[in-house]
């Protein structure tokens, strides 16, 4: 994906990644999150959350990754996630991002992205500034 | 509980209360990015040659502490949480750099919405390497609803 082969209001291919237990727990592990909200409904919900929950930085990666699948030569300048409300682990999220800038001077693209559970409920919400070859 | 959130700014924004160093190794940001769905393989191949970070594998890192010694509670009855993550991406994290972080509070601000005031307090993590180059800058907004009066 070059520059020139984009266009502003480019929806990149959605994707649906793996936010099961055990892919939140091997996330956990090598980021070093090792709070039981990430692993335990029960603990989880003591802290009021609805149940065990995404690491905020899990979904911002998956938002990254969504990104290099569809410019794997893109280098991500910035990356800006807030998050919304809690992802469920176990859940079925999509993530789906659309193109709204274009800089061609810096051949640069700002990317919106969204993270959404299977309710259609946007979880995580984002901006990617991407630098094309 | 009323904040005065200028004040707080004031007397807490921009100053460094912590720094850190970690050393990076291959392992660590093949199984990052693995665990975050990615596959290209200069994110995945712990043989590539050009190896790299993904870009926000700094978020992983945390200081010895959170907030300066003496920083106030802003709540009795809540822990606050993560509201957000803001990553500038200023150069390549390599396999067997050094990096070192140094944390600040960057900002204090207030939103007031349908559940009341919320109180933002942007906590900096700015990186560089052992060359002293700058890697990234995370900015991590917190959010904390002060107790009712």
């Amino acid at each position: 994906m070059r520059f020139e082969d984009v266009g502003f209001g480019d929806e990149l291919p959605a994707c649906a990644p793996d936010v099961s237990p055990e892919a939140v727990r091997r996330f956990a592990q090598t980021a070093g999150m090792l709070h039981p909200r990430f692993f335990d409904d029960e603990a989880a919900r003591r802290e009021g959350l609805p149940g065990a929950i995404v690491p905020g930085i899990m979904s911002q990666g998956l938002l990254a990754a969504l990104v290099h699948r569809w410019a794997p030569e893109a280098r991500i300048e910035l990356l800006d996630t807030t998050f919304r409300a809690p992802l469920r682990v176990g859940s079925k999220p999509t993530c789906r991002g659309v193109v709204t800038d274009l800089d061609p001077v810096r051949r640069t693209v700002e990317v919106d992205l969204t993270l959404a559970n299977e309710a259609g409920e946007t979880r995580v919400v984002g901006t990617a500034r991407v630098r094309l070859p | 509980m009323a904040v005065d959130v200028a004040a707080l700014k004031r007397d807490w924004a921009g100053f460094e209360f912590d720094r850190v160093e970690f050393p990076v190794s291959a392992e660590e940001l093949v199984a990052f990015a693995r665990a975050v769905g990615e596959t290209a393989p200069w994110f995945t191949d712990p043989a590539h040659p050009e190896l790299r970070a993904v870009p926000n594998f700094t978020t992983k890192y945390h200081g010895r502490r959170m907030w300066p010694p003496d920083f106030p509670r802003l709540s009795k009855t809540s822990v606050g949480f993560d509201a957000g993550k803001r990553v500038e991406v200023h150069g390549p994290l390599r396999p067997g750099d050094v990096v070192t972080a140094r944390s600040s509070i960057h900002d204090v601000y207030e939103k007031t919405g349908r559940s009341g005031t919320m109180i933002f307090i942007v906590h900096r993590m700015e990186f560089r390497n052992q060359r002293g180059e700058p890697v990234a800058t995370v900015d991590w907004r917190f959010l904390q609803q002060p107790d009712p009066d």
